[in-house]
């Protein structure tokens, strides 16, 4: 089987704290990958450590066969990214912010301006591509960084909560068009998500992390076997809490 | 089920009635807010130089303001010992006009105005009026550049009070006072409507279009005719009334030095309506922003068609540098504020040499302004992350040289100032008759010759000290004490470095020696900036964290 993503005990600390522990992912080649964890077990701070955005405290991790340390640029060339908090200029239209990120990527002024039309097409945001990123809701940034990190053809994307934030209607877009992606064999999809139904319907394969290490992973069958994945997230992760308290001031508390 | 007002009841022990909010307590929550604020950067990474940085700017500050302070003290004891005529009333006007125009300049394009953001506080139950009227009082007691003008005016009063003590000083205070007051509303005001014009791309673009258009012509009319501006503006005495807190303050103390007091206050009655009218049109036009949500939208290219056609991804690169500076509002304010402040001090300098003064001396003025080009755009080779917000990331996302990066941004920045230059020359030359060759690319081999040393060095600056900005016409915030520090540093010993050539050229009244010792700078320079570059490169990559976490993270 081929890997996409191979890590060896990648570790990151900050001041001193384990944000990941001793991480052996194994992502193979053409997998729609949901990888998932609750808020701070280190989801985000693994897909920065994948793309370049940290640097691992100690391990290893190759990405599309390239040793991330040794060939940075080789493995950025081949990815694409939509990072958690977005990775856009603000003052630059949504057509000039396309086009400018094909560039980046080594794509000539012609053929970055084109493909950014069928982007925008494509996701709905041709009518609105001459105003400014910064005046773009929330959705519409979304959908637009999916586009940068499409804009270049990677063989490996990373979405690091694509659906946060944004409508049904949205929602359901962006996940026809990676579905698409993946069915067509047209790249590798590895993807961060707390909307668990959304997840349980695209992806094919599964990691849990927990506190900073791997708690569980394989493919969706494989993790999930006879339960929901919300079921065996919530048992994992054990996250079960108490009853809520209330407020003194508010209602009958107060 | 509830009623309305029985839930009203079980919650009115909680939530703060606006009676409450209002008064000291307001003040004390926002004071402390800034304290706060203030007080958690300093003991964040980089805190410490920061306070050093900030306690320093104080200490250039108070010394220069002192000597400038005793200057002042003299004038002001002749002026009231003469009373009337020229001796009196030439060092009042050269006092008010000249701290007016410079407090003004400075505020409009270097200073910080660290006001307090309306938008922010509208969702508390506090008078906007009082956030603003705070926020005003806060920029000036933390910006350096006013205790310097404060001092000098606490000079003047001395230098009065040692001339002629009485009751009347209290009246000179008042009058003082409103100054002060009437030129910080103004600030506040200009900057307000600046900020308002530049948010249409449309205005933005006639209004600068409408300046450099004025230049243009100005520069075909008095061709052949040097000086003919200069005598059309020496006749213009109205104009003065544009300067209304120095006029009307002028016009008061004139009397009050005389002798006339119940003459001054009429015009003491004018200063502070004036202070009052200012600050609420400035308030007004702020709230009016603050309500009105984010700025407009400039229609930018709608298509991936078209784009700049330079090559390659520094092409790309710099394009989008460009643009970032281009539709920056600081960088419009300084395209219209820059040429007719040279302008002014073509109109106003000059002629106030004395003509034993030598070539090169009589073009200094014109000199100043290639490096003052440079410190004008400071924020954008000090700082040149800051606007990058989350956009940033792919400096480190995307396959390209951290050393592209940072020369695509020299780049851009280095054009703006060029540009800057060109206009200030330009209308320096319409206003005060052509310049001789040798001044010319002298100023062109100063303006070129320094920008290697100051751009190296800002990379290093922009690398170690990053700090998010605000894509606003106010400059507070766009850079942090620390940086300013280091900026001043830069430019002062880039600026020492270059006057060796003016002082031999000088002694030995040879102007040529000017564009050729600054050319051979300038190489050393370009040089010394190839050197450079690789090492803030590494540097880029080596604090591509903290570098993310000042710039990507949220607004403070």
């Amino acid at each position: 089987m081929t890997l996409a993503i191979e890590t060896e005990g990648l570790t990151r600390l900050f001041d001193g704290r384990a944000a990941v522990e001793g991480l052996a992912l194994s992502v193979p080649a053409g997998a729609f990958y949901g990888f998932l964890g609750p808020n701070g077990a280190g989801k985000s701070t693994t897909i920065k450590m994948l793309t370049g955005l940290l640097a691992p405290s100690s391990g290893r991790a190759r990405v599309l066969g390239l040793d991330l340390d040794r060939d940075p640029l080789g493995v950025k060339r081949r990815i694409g990214v939509v990072p958690d908090g977005l990775a856009l200029f603000e003052r630059l239209s949504g057509a000039e912010q396309l086009r400018i990120h094909g560039q980046l990527y080594g794509l000539d002024r012609r053929e970055s301006g084109r493909r950014a039309d069928e982007l925008l097409a494509v996701l709905e945001l041709a009518s609105e591509a001459g105003k400014l990123v910064g005046e773009y809701s929330h959705g519409m940034k979304k959908k637009l960084a999916l586009g940068c990190a499409l804009i270049h053809g990677p063989q490996l994307l990373f979405l690091d909560e694509p659906f946060e934030g944004i409508d049904a209607v949205a929602v359901s877009g962006i996940r026809r068009l990676l579905q698409d992606l993946v069915a067509r064999g047209a790249m590798t999809i590895f993807l961060t998500s707390h909307v668990l139904e959304v997840v349980e319907r695209l992806v094919s394969h599964v990691g849990i992390i927990r506190e900073g290490r791997l708690a569980a992973q394989g493919t969706l069958a494989e993790v999930r076997g006879a339960l929901s994945l919300e079921e065996v997230f919530i048992r994992t992760v054990g996250e079960e809490r108490g009853e809520v308290r209330g407020l003194s001031w508010l209602g009958e508390g107060a | 089920m509830r009623t309305a007002r029985e839930g009203e009841a079980a919650l009115g022990r909680g939530p703060v009635s606006p009676e409450r909010a209002d008064g000291w307590a307001t003040l004390r929550a926002l004071a402390e807010l800034r304290w706060r604020l203030l007080l958690r950067r300093l003991r964040g990474p980089g805190g410490v130089p920061e306070m050093v940085a900030r306690v320093a700017l104080y200490v250039i500050a108070i010394p220069a303001g002192l000597a400038f302070a005793a200057l002042a003290a003299v004038g002001s004891f002749q002026a009231v010992r003469a009373g009337r005529g020229l001796q009196a009333s030439v060092p009042i006007a050269a006092l008010f006009f000249g701290v007016w125009q410079t407090w003004t300049v400075v505020a409009l394009s270097i200073s910080e105005r660290d006001a307090l953001d309306l938008r922010r506080f509208l969702v508390y139950p506090i008078p906007p009026r009082r956030v603003f009227g705070y926020g005003l009082a806060a920029s000036l007691a933390a910006d350096p550049f006013a205790a310097f003008w404060c001092l000098l005016l606490a000079g003047t009063f001395a230098g009065a009070a040692a001339a002629r003590p009485g009751a009347w000083l209290a009246l000179l205070a008042i009058v003082l006072a409103a100054f002060v007051a009437a030129t910080v509303g103004l600030v506040a005001l200009l900057q307000e409507l600046l900020a308002r014009l530049l948010r249409g791309r449309r205005a933005r673009e006639l209004l600068i279009a409408a300046v450099y258009v004025g230049v243009a012509l100005l520069l075909a009319w008095t061709a052949g005719h040097p000086g003919a501006i200069l005598r059309l503006l020496r006749d213009a005495r109205a104009l003065r009334w544009l300067a209304y807190p120095a006029a009307l303050a002028e016009g008061a103390v004139r009397e009050l030095y005389a002798g006339r007091a119940l003459a001054a206050l009429p015009w003491i009655l004018a200063l502070v309506a004036a202070v009052g009218a200012t600050a609420w049109a400035a308030y007004r036009l702020a709230l009016a922003a603050a309500r009105a949500g984010s700025a407009g939208a400039p229609r930018a290219a709608a298509t991936g068609e078209g784009g700049w056609p330079l090559p390659g991804r520094v092409g790309a690169l710099v394009e989008k540098e460009a643009k970032y500076l281009l539709r920056h509002p600081i960088a419009t304010l300084l395209a219209l504020v820059l040429p007719p402040f040279a302008a002014l001090v073509a109109w106003k300098v000059p002629p106030r040499m004395p003509a034993e003064a030598g070539e090169i001396v009589r073009v200094l003025p014109v000199l100043g302004f290639a490096l003052y080009a440079h410190m004008a755009a400071q924020v954008f080779w000090l700082n040149a992350f800051g606007w990058e917000r989350g956009g940033g990331r792919i400096w480190f996302l995307a396959p390209i040289a951290p050393a592209e990066v940072l020369l695509a941004k020299n780049l851009a920045a280095y054009g703006l100032s060029a540009g800057l230059f060109a206009a200030a020359a330009a209308a320096a030359i319409a206003v005060g008759g052509a310049l001789p060759g040798w001044a010319l690319a002298a100023a062109i081999a100063l303006h070129a010759g320094i920008a290697p040393w100051l751009l190296a060095a800002g990379n290093f600056v922009s690398v170690l000290n990053p700090r998010a900005a605000a894509n606003t016409v106010q400059r507070g915030g766009s850079l942090s004490p620390l940086s300013s520090l280091a900026g001043m540093v830069i430019v002062s010993a880039a600026a020492a470095a270059f006057a060796i050539p003016v002082v031999v050229a000088v002694r030995r009244d040879a102007p040529w020696l000017l564009v050729w010792g600054w050319a051979a700078l300038g190489m050393a320079g370009a040089i010394a900036y190839r050197v450079a570059l690789p090492f803030a490169a590494r540097l880029v990559v080596r604090r591509r964290e903290p570098l993310l976490a000042a710039v990507a993270g949220d607004e403070e």
